[in-house]
C-alpha cells in the first residue's frame, strides 16, 4: 500500500513537474537567441518564474519519493511502473496545457510507454 | 528543425552524461571497495573530474529540454526525448560493455517506433497562449 502511494508520488510529481515547467517556459516565451547576455537575462526570468520553481519542487518530491521507494522495493518493479508517467503527463498536457493530442501522437506515446516498461524489466 | 536539433543535442548530452557518471562511480566504488567510509567515498566522488563532466552534461540536457518547452508542446517533447533511453542502452552496450537482454533491445525498438510516430505530429499545437500567460 505504501509502495503504491510512493509510486503515485513519483509519477504524479514527475508529471506535475513537467506541466508546471512547461507552463513557466511558455510564459517566458520562445527562446530564439544565442546571444550570451540575452540568454543570461532569460535565465534570470526563468529561475524567478513561479510556475518553473513549482515544477522543480514537484520534480524534487518525485525524485526523493523514488529514492525512498527504492530503499525497500525492487528497481525492476519501480522503473516499469514509472513509465506510466508518459501517459499521465500527456493527459496533463491535454487538459491543463490545452495541447492537441492527435491519434498519431497518442499512438506514439503509448508505444514509448510500452517500450520504456520493456527496457526497465530485469 | 530547431526543435529536432535542440532535442538531438539534449539527448546526446544526457546519454554521454550517464556514461561518464557510470564510469566514474564504478571506478570510485572499485577503488573504495572494502571500505565502508561514506565520507571518503563522498570526497572521492566530489573530486572526480568525470563526475563533474557527467553532471555538467546532464545540466546541458535539462537546459535544452526547458528551452524546447518554451516553444514546443510538452506532449511532443517528452515522448521525443524518450529516444534517450535507446541511446542509453546503446551507449551502455558499446562504451560500458554491459550485457543487453533481448527484452531491452525489443523495448528500444518499440520506443524508436513510438518516437517516429510522435515526430510525425506537429511540434506545437497551442496557438493562443492567453490563458497560460495569466
Amino acid at each position: 500500500m505504501i509502495t503504491a502511494l510512493m509510486i503515485a508520488i513519483v509519477v504524479l510529481g514527475g508529471s506535475g513537474g513537467d506541466v508546471f515547467i512547461t507552463r513557466g517556459m511558455k510564459q517566458i516565451g520562445e527562446i530564439s537567441t544565442v546571444h550570451p547576455r540575452r540568454l543570461a537575462g532569460i535565465a534570470i526570468r526563468v529561475i524567478t518564474n513561479k510556475h518553473f520553481l513549482t515544477g522543480i519542487f514537484f520534480m524534487a518530491c518525485s525524485f526523493f519519493a523514488f529514492l525512498a521507494v527504492l530503499s525497500w522495493a525492487d528497481l525492476s518493479f519501480v522503473l516499469p511502473a514509472t513509465s506510466l508517467s508518459f501517459v499521465i503527463t500527456t493527459l496533463g498536457a491535454k487538459f491543463i496545457l490545452k495541447e492537441e493530442i492527435s491519434r498519431v501522437r497518442l499512438a506514439g506515446t503509448l508505444l514509448v510507454c510500452l517500450g520504456v516498461a520493456l527496457i526497465s524489466l530485469p | 528543425m530547431k526543435t529536432a536539433l535542440t532535442l538531438i543535442v539534449a539527448i546526446t548530452s544526457q546519454a554521454l552524461g550517464n556514461v561518464y557518471l557510470t564510469k566514474a562511480m564504478k571506478a570510485i566504488t572499485s577503488t573504495d571497495s572494502g571500505t565502508n567510509d561514506f565520507v571518503s567515498t563522498a570526497m572521492h566522488t566530489a573530486s572526480n573530474p568525470m563526475v563533474w563532466l557527467g553532471t555538467a552534461l546532464l545540466l546541458v540536457f535539462f537546459l535544452l529540454y526547458s528551452a524546447a518547452l518554451s516553444w514546443a508542446d510538452l506532449s511532443f517533447v517528452l515522448p521525443a526525448t524518450a529516444f534517450g533511453y535507446v541511446l542509453n542502452v546503446a551507449a551502455g552496450h558499446y562504451f560500458l560493455n554491459e550485457a543487453v537482454s533481448p527484452a531491452r533491445w525489443a523495448g528500444s525498438a518499440v520506443i524508436t517506433m513510438g518516437v517516429i510516430l510522435v515526430s510525425r505530429s506537429s511540434a506545437r499545437t497551442i496557438k493562443d497562449e492567453g490563458e497560460l500567460l495569466k
